[in-house]
């Protein structure tokens, strides 16, 4: 199948019923195309919505892809430890610490943002 | 689908129907199909990060508009401090940047049995087949008592061609006029929202139409987010325009007279905002997938977001009932769980056993100062519930120009995390 193709629906006769029986065939025989997600990522995605999808921010916040596995989770151990003052000091509240090393870890392996340059 | 696909279903369809016919070894490399119903936040962001993380997976959004315009800052648009593109979200770099597929039109019904959906584009109807498919279709509101009419009576709580018509009213206001808002019982989409409107449109009127006034009608007992700095706006800065009247349940509204009746008597204004009671998209509710005890949600599993009526449909965002607040931030946040989850599926795998969500929000308070609202949510194995982790949840201790700023970074953000 080409998916690059743009996707050009077909008017379908219906009903269609008797073509899904083999679905789970179907389903089955794709498998082995795919590789398990890293350890980290998922956790990771939800600090996305204000640093930017893989850790790059469009605007104004920090953008987190590619430091320091070490930096960032001291950094994030910090913030959910000291007296809340910003929303990042809830956010990181949102996890447990393994769960901020697994994200820390994850986000160090990301490729840092075009332009810029790591400062630590 | 492409003739490919349809080629091989053809051949399946003819070996399940009794035919000598050997497994097609293509098959192997056929990618599975996951159709996303509905494009806004939770929508869009599953497409995106089914083909971010899944490589090999074929994605179709289908959207009844073009685009989908943001109900985050879309109060900004109403009081005319920013423009109405800045809310516009196409579709263009989901398609061109990540190889979404997105087709135009109105998914009509779901057949699970036959796993397909029937779609009007255009003003054909057309069958489209999935392997996983993603509900996120947002809210529908259960009209008032009443010749209610949302054109006369606006809810602009769907943004649009309604945010325009609400803008429009309020302009036209006179320092003599009122403006009444009613906010319906919860849960419905964006808990700080009704009051943020509240304080956006009572800035609006202090600055522009000095006399006139808002009435807010709660039909909840009592302010249902950010109760501190809403709490002390309406009482301080607020307390000469605004009156926040609570446990106002809407018993009728007459939308060309411009009235409304509650428990707590009859109000009538120049606008009349009625912000309807919410319950799960229409397409959920006709699949018979609004399983909740109130019949007005979706329940789901919140490892995978999957159906607990049927496992190979996902519900996202404003129509799932798990719990968790009804937003567009918590639905970009259940959309990259859902993603994750359904990659591992077509793996063979389970699903994360230890999902984290979250909510954020910044809420302007007045023209110049917003503040913010979060609250995290953990997988609890014990009740299989989301559970807010309560040392996460807090609201801003005041607003602050800061937090106006951060709001529009926010907005630039997760806009881009999920439409591109």
């Amino acid at each position: 199948m080409n998916r690059k193709r743009p996707y050009n629906p077909q008017r379908e006769p219906r009903p269609f019923t008797s073509c899904r029986l083999l679905l789970p065939v179907f389903i089955a025989t794709s498998l082995s195309a795919f590789a398990a997600p890293p350890p980290g990522q998922l956790l990771a995605a939800q600090c996305a919505q204000c640093h930017g999808t893989n850790g790059v921010a469009v605007s104004g916040f920090e953008s987190i892809a590619g430091k320091k596995a070490d930096d960032l989770y001291k950094g994030l151990l910090e913030m959910s430890q000291r007296r809340p003052e910003n929303i990042m000091d809830l956010q990181a509240r949102a996890f447990t610490p393994a769960q901020l090393r697994l994200i820390a870890n994850y986000l160090a392996t990301l490729p840092v943002a075009a332009g810029e340059t790591l400062d630590n | 689908m492409n003739s490919d696909r349809r080629n091989f279903l053809k051949l399946a369809g003819l070996a399940a129907a009794g035919w000598a016919f050997p497994r097609p070894v293509s098959a192997a490399t056929t990618a599975p199909h996951v159709l996303v119903i509905g494009g806004g936040f939770g929508g869009a962001t599953v497409a995106k990060y089914l083909k971010l993380w899944g490589g090999n997976i074929d994605v179709t959004l289908i959207d009844r508009s073009s685009s989908h315009y943001a109900c985050i800052l879309s109060n900004l648009v109403i009081t005319g401090a920013i423009p109405m593109d800045r809310i516009k979200l196409g579709y263009a770099n989901l398609q061109s940047k990540r190889g979404v597929n997105f087709v135009q039109g109105e998914a009509l019904a779901v057949d699970p049995v036959a796993r397909e959906v029937t779609v009007n584009v255009g003003g054909t109807h057309y069958a489209y087949s999935y392997d996983k498919l993603v509900l996120s279709p947002g809210v529908e509101f259960t009209p008032p008592a009443g010749n209610y009419n949302a054109d006369l009576t606006p809810h602009a709580w769907k943004a649009g061609p309604q945010t325009l018509l609400l803008k429009q009213q309020l302009s036209a206001m006179t320092k003599s006029q009122t403006f009444v808002l009613t906010i319906p019982k919860s849960p419905y989409r964006c808990p700080p929202g009704p009051y943020e409107r509240a304080c956006s449109v009572a800035d609006y009127l202090t600055r522009k139409k000095r006399g006139a006034r808002i009435i807010v009608l709660d039909a909840n007992a009592s302010i249902q987010a950010e109760p501190v700095n809403f709490g002390s706006a309406f009482r301080g800065i607020y307390k000469n325009v605004l009156s926040y009247i609570p446990n106002a349940t809407i018993l009728g509204v007459d939308s060309q007279a411009k009235s409304v009746t509650t428990s707590q008597g009859v109000f009538t204004g120049a606008v009349v905002n009625i912000i309807p009671t919410h319950r799960a998209g229409q397409i959920v509710t006709d699949a018979g997938l609004a399983n909740d005890p109130t019949g007005r949600w979706a329940l789901v599993d919140p490892l995978s977001y999957a159906s607990k009526v049927s496992p190979d449909i996902h519900i996202l965002g404003d129509s799932q009932g798990t719990g968790q607040p009804k937003s567009g931030h918590m639905a970009n946040s259940q959309a990259k769980v859902c993603a994750d989850a359904i990659i591992r599926a077509f793996n063979g795998e389970a699903p994360d056993p230890a999902p984290v969500t979250s909510s954020a929000c910044f809420s302007p308070i007045t023209s110049s100062k917003a503040a913010w609202l979060t609250a995290s949510f953990q997988y609890d194995p014990v009740t299989k519930a989301m559970k807010r982790v309560e040392a996460s949840f807090a609201e801003a201790a005041q607003p602050t120009s800061d937090g106006m700023q951060q709001m529009y970074q926010w907005a630039d953000n997760i806009f881009a995390d999920s439409f591109s």
